[in-house]
């Protein structure tokens, strides 16, 4: 796969991603580490990057089972995070003509990142579309491995306070994403009632409370105005996977 | 057990949110496409400060080490930038000068 030519349109697809390999590297490391730290074993944190590939989905499980939180919970808060990809499925399909058997393989792959650079690209056929796809993936997957390794170099994960990582990664995540006043308002509102909630409800509960209220906060605020359904490139790829 | 349950789960609701977009023609309501647009915002803030503490009672240097990664993420939007300075700032912190 990486001999991927730049001659055919799944090698254009493929190198029209790698840009971005500079920013999926060290989440896919920092994602393999936590998960580490969580207790889950190399085949269970490469699984979780193989058959479900959504980053943040990825990470905020891992460190639900660190917290001990229900497995319904989890996958609760994996719809939650993950069913913003219904939009990128919606433009997708209505941008790129897929026969019946590729939409299932289109659509496995498909990421936010995935997704931003198909927008701003001018190619639309299956196999740039798989390139894009494939080379997230492969990095991904790289990432994960190399982290998990690399997390057997740190003797003491909890008492060198690794343990912060995850909420750090988080809130690296979160910055980018705020930039008006109704996503600061969310962002701070969702952040104390977690906190609050956190104390009174266990597991993943608060998590999948807060978000569900945040994003019912955000879109009451945001009433009125008409919502941007052309997702630009640029923002999606800053969401990461 | 439990946790391979768990990851069909995951992959099922995954793959269902990507593969339902894909082969429905239809519109979301106004009003979803703006909930959804608030999801990672509401969800990523959730995951921050309940674990902000921490379990070792190191809770004001690890609110310090935050702050400023949210700094260095606000300046420089990458993520690995800022993890690696949140670190820098909380294990500088915690020598006993």
């Amino acid at each position: 796969m990486a001999a991927a030519g730049r001659g055919t349109a799944f090698g254009r697809g493929f190198w029209a991603l790698a840009p971005l390999w500079l920013g999926v590297i060290p989440f896919g490391a920092a994602y393999a580490i936590t998960a580490r730290g969580a207790g889950l074993s190399l085949l269970e944190t490469q699984a979780l990057s193989v058959l479900v590939f959504a980053g943040s989905a990825q990470f905020s499980a891992v460190g639900l089972f660190a917290a001990g939180a229900a497995g319904l919970e989890i996958v609760l808060t994996t719809l939650l995070l993950n069913v913003r990809h219904l939009l990128y499925g919606l433009a997708l399909g209505r941008e790129v003509d897929l026969r019946r058997r590729e939409r299932p393989v289109a659509a496995f792959f498909l990421t936010d990142e995935a997704f931003g650079v198909i927008a701003a690209a001018k190619e639309r056929s299956f196999a740039f579309v798989l390139g894009v796809e494939l080379s997230l993936f492969m990095m991904w997957n790289l990432a994960t491995l190399a982290g998990f390794l690399a997390g057997a170099a740190i003797p003491d994960p909890t008492e060198l306070g690794v343990d912060l990582v995850f909420p750090l990664a988080f809130l690296a995540l979160l910055v980018p994403l705020v930039r008006t006043r109704a996503e600061l308002a969310v962002a701070l509102a969702s952040g104390a009632l977690a906190f609050g909630l956190a104390r009174a409800l266990p597991g993943g509960l608060p998590i999948l409370l807060t978000g569900i209220g945040g994003s019912l906060l955000g879109a009451y605020l945001t009433r009125g105005t008409p919502p941007d359904r052309t997702i630009h490139a640029d923002d999606a790829a800053r969401e990461v996977a | 057990m439990s946790f391979w349950l768990t990851v069909a789960g995951m992959v099922t609701v995954t793959f269902g949110s990507r593969y339902a977009g894909l082969v429905r023609r239809t519109e979301l309501p106004d009003f979803w496409v703006r909930f959804l647009h608030f999801v990672p915002i509401a969800v990523f803030a959730s995951l921050v400060t309940p674990y902000l503490e921490g379990d070792l009672g190191e809770r004001g240097i690890r609110i310090a080490a935050a702050s400023l990664a949210a700094l260095a993420a606000w300046r420089t939007r990458q993520l690995w930038i800022a993890i690696v300075v949140g670190m820098a700032v909380f294990w500088l912190l915690r020598i006993p000068w």
